[in-house]
């Protein structure tokens, strides 16, 4: 009696759940993002007769499935409690907790990785500023890891190694060192960047080395930001994670600077409000990702101009930047052809700044 | 009607992975079931063992084509400095699984110990059967012949099945994925340690025995569900004390399949020695090969070939008098290092990782990434090892023998399946590594 009972109680419950799962995964609606994991979701795949015979309808629609599964982030964040806590497992999907930051783990140290960014600076600087009084430099981020890895056992990148390769053989420019003058608590707990209102000191430091004449001309506002900031290692771990605080700092001299993309043609702020409600808030510094920038500063009339070869870590740093220069010309190689670049700028008695975390010169593959 | 269904699903599922071989499939099951009612209607003749051969040269003229044309061309180059182009022919998923039944049931057909199915659709179902069909465990048509023709179903053993299905996904996706990813981790790596060759040799070990596990958990699981009983495929085989008991625990329905349709029509044990030392140098050779085209594949058979005949001649006695703990490290060392070669991409791989897991390549003892991966993958390398013992039903039985452990494993047990279905869920859902191994056989 007792066996038929349990019988019919198992029975009913994964059936249930099976059929609950199934017609909720149908009837919820498609969703083209995830917000938390940064990425465009999977969309039903194209149904025809070739798609079938070549089974890509088949593999599209397991991603779509597993993209669309109704209350994905809970599963996700399931699997990530399970893989932390009862497997003892120190990551998932690469990411570890330490301290309450949520870290990428970036090793080994790609030594190829670093030589092709050499070759490429190498390449910008020969092609484009050799013999035509441009004074270039160069500073690396540290990520995360930098802090936290090899303290508590984590396998990381040989960051030394990373930084004595990339000064060697950059001597075209001035090496900027501000590893000493950053620590943990100057990055995002969530996100992979570093706090825009802790960098004072580091912005200080370059504009020292790019001439006295830079000096910073006043105080920075600090303005926080309402909404809560879920950076990009947020999704990635899956854990629930108490949200950062975004914070941004202004002054009369950035309010009054504007910044004119390239790809779209459009002038913004500083800091672009509307991304604040996007994907991505850390977008608010400059609009987020762009080939090529120019941010003009009304203040200083014929002044030099300064030239940021950078990643996204540079779109914090170079608000703090701008004093004494009448324009800051940013420039991402992720997303320009080193060869196109000439094209919208003429290199000539200009100060040039190579801004590079640790992460992306050890992943160079996406430089174009 | 019920065989209609299970059909049309098994074809939608093989179609679902491989559109393209569907085919295949069918014709050989067409082809055999006509020289199936062939074999039996000149049953006893001549005609009747004619037309076995058609049947065997047929189904492993199919499997030879798809699977080791191009290990024979590549063979017969290297060997004559010929340069034959490769016909880079794409293998079927489970052509090996699904040919080895349709010989069990033509052999079995022409032996007389079955009668030949008149109804195409009742074949068709026994060799494409969904459940089974690409990883197995290979289903003889002999055990299923009479569910094929009518079965019965009651809710003990949808229970029963779902309970087993919900166990052998758990174990291909809590346990053997995330090993597999750590074999990934160590393959992608460029650290190289003693450690780390071990913590890989070790995972990979675990990882393929609840990978095909799992595998067949599942299909004996949906089998029940469907009114089917299928045979065990595993039996804790790292439990075993020779090598001898490993292979009757491991891949059962391989081993079974070899011993009555190869190594006993040879002649078995009843032979002269050297006779018998070459039936179990063919069988091993040929299981080997069959996991596989590629020579590491033939190395691991006569790997354990030579294994079986040491045990067979000289030390499957001495074993039998050794402490368990000994014999235990014996066979798991051994099956470590057979797994390893069976991993490796070529022979000189596995030579390299061989003399690295055992020092002899100069190579440091531990690094910071084997040591973090130590750490990391502690708790699941506990279960996993745990989990192939038959320490959990020992408990298990233990428990249900107390005064009220049977109502209390009796609640538990609707709670675990339904934990296991989400959690198998919210690793499926979060995963981008999910192979299964034994899908390229």
């Amino acid at each position: 009696m007792k066996d038929k009972k349990t019988n019919r109680i198992i029975v009913t419950l994964t059936g249930t759940l099976w059929f609950l799962l199934s017609l909720s995964s149908w009837l919820s609606p498609t969703h083209e993002i995830s917000a938390s994991e940064r990425r465009k979701l999977a969309g039903f795949p194209e149904f025809t007769l070739k798609s079938l015979v070549t089974a890509d309808f088949m593999e599209g629609f397991e991603q779509y499935a597993k993209d669309q599964f109704p209350c994905r982030f809970l599963f996700r964040t399931i699997k990530a409690y399970v893989r932390f806590y009862p497997l003892g497992q120190k990551d998932n999907n690469g990411i570890y907790i330490q301290d309450g930051y949520a870290v990428k783990m970036e090793y080994p140290l790609n030594e190829a990785s670093i030589e092709r960014a050499e070759d490429k600076f190498r390449y910008l600087y020969e092609k484009y500023m050799e013999g035509r009084n441009v004074n270039a430099y160069l500073t690396i981020v540290p990520d995360k890891g930098y802090f936290l890895s090899n303290a508590n056992g984590y396998p990381s990148m040989d960051y030394s190694k990373l930084f004595e390769m990339m000064k060697t053989n950059t001597d075209f420019a001035e090496y900027i060192d501000i590893s000493d003058l950053l620590e943990i608590d100057d990055y995002y707990k969530t996100d992979i960047h570093w706090k825009q209102e802790r960098l004072t000191g580091v912005a200080d430091k370059i504009r020292s080395i790019l001439g006295e004449e830079k000096e910073r001309t006043g105080e920075y506002t600090e303005i926080e930001v309402e909404r809560p900031f879920y950076g990009v290692y947020y999704g990635h771990s899956a854990l629930p994670m108490k949200p950062d605080k975004l914070k941004y700092l202004t002054s009369d001299l950035i309010d009054d600077c504007t910044v004119y993309n390239w790809e779209t043609g459009k002038t913004t702020a500083v800091y672009d409000m509307e991304k604040l409600s996007g994907n991505d808030p850390y977008n608010v510094y400059l609009s987020g990702a762009a080939a090529l920038l120019e941010i003009s500063n009304p203040a200083v009339k014929d002044g030099k101009e300064l030239v940021i070869f950078r990643d996204s870590f540079g779109s914090s740093l170079a608000p703090l930047l701008l004093d004494g220069y009448s324009k800051v010309t940013m420039i991402d190689i992720r997303y320009i052809s080193s060869d196109l670049i000439g094209d919208y700028i003429t290199f000539d008695d200009q100060d040039v700044l190579f801004v590079y975390s640790t992460s992306v010169l050890n992943s160079s593959a996406m430089f174009k | 009607m019920k065989n209609g269904v299970l059909l049309f699903s098994s074809l939608i599922f093989y179609g679902w992975g491989e559109p393209e071989y569907i085919i295949c499939m069918v014709i050989s099951i067409l082809v055999n079931y006509i020289l199936g009612l062939l074999i039996e209607r000149y049953s006893g003749s001549v005609w009747g063992r004619r037309w076995l051969i058609v049947s065997v040269v047929f189904s492993l003229g199919m499997l030879g084509y798809f699977k080791y044309a191009d290990f024979f061309i590549a063979n017969v180059n290297s060997l004559t400095g010929f340069s034959a182009p490769m016909l880079k022919v794409v293998l079927p998923i489970g052509i090996s699984f699904y040919t080895f039944q349709i010989l069990s049931y033509t052999i079995d057909v022409y032996r007389k110990d079955t009668k030949a199915q008149k109804n195409l659709l009742s074949l068709a179902t026994y060799v494409a059967f969904f459940p089974q069909l690409i990883a197995g465990p290979i289903v003889r048509y002999t055990d299923i012949a009479q569910a094929l023709d009518k079965r019965e179903h009651s809710l003990l053993k949808v229970r029963i099945g779902i309970r087993r299905f919900l166990f052998g996904i758990s174990k291909k996706v809590l346990i053997a994925n995330s090993l597999g990813e750590l074999c990934k981790i160590f393959a992608d790596s460029q650290e190289r340690n003693v450690l780390f060759y071990w913590l890989y040799a070790g995972a990979f070990t675990l990882q393929i025995y609840f990978d095909f596990s799992g595998y067949s958990d599942m299909a004996i699981g949906l089998g029940k569900v469907f009114g089917f009983d299928f045979q065990e495929n595993f039996n804790y085989p790292f439990i075993s004390k020779s090598i001898t008991e490993f292979w009757r625990r491991w891949h059962m329905s391989l081993g079974t399949w070899f011993r009555d349709y190869l190594y006993i029509p040879l002649g078995g044990n009843r032979v002269g020695r050297m006779r018998w030392l070459f039936n179990i140098f063919l069988v091993w050779m040929l299981t080997g090969l069959w996991h596989g085209a590629a020579w590491n594949f033939v190395i691991w058979g006569l790997f354990f070939a030579f294994l079986l005949m040491i045990e067979k001649l000289w030390s499957g006695s001495f074993l039998k008098k050794m402490p368990d703990s000994i014999s235990h490290v014996y066979v798991m060392l051994l099956v470590i290092i057979s797994f390893v070669i069976f991993d490796a991409p070529d022979l000189s791989t596995s030579a390299e990782r061989l003399r690295s897991m055992f020092g002899m390549s100069g190579l440091p003892l531990t690094g910071i990434q084997s040591a973090y991966y130590l750490r990391s993958y502690f708790v699941i390398f506990v279960i996993a090892i745990t989990g192939s013992t038959d320490l959990p039903r020992r408990v298990i039985g233990r428990i249900r023998e107390t005064p009220f452990g049977g109502i209390f494993l009796t609640g538990a047990e609707p709670l675990v399946c339904v934990l296991l279905l989400l959690l198998t869920t919210a690793y499926l859902i979060d995963a981008s590594f999910n192979p299964f191994l034994y899908f390229r056989f």
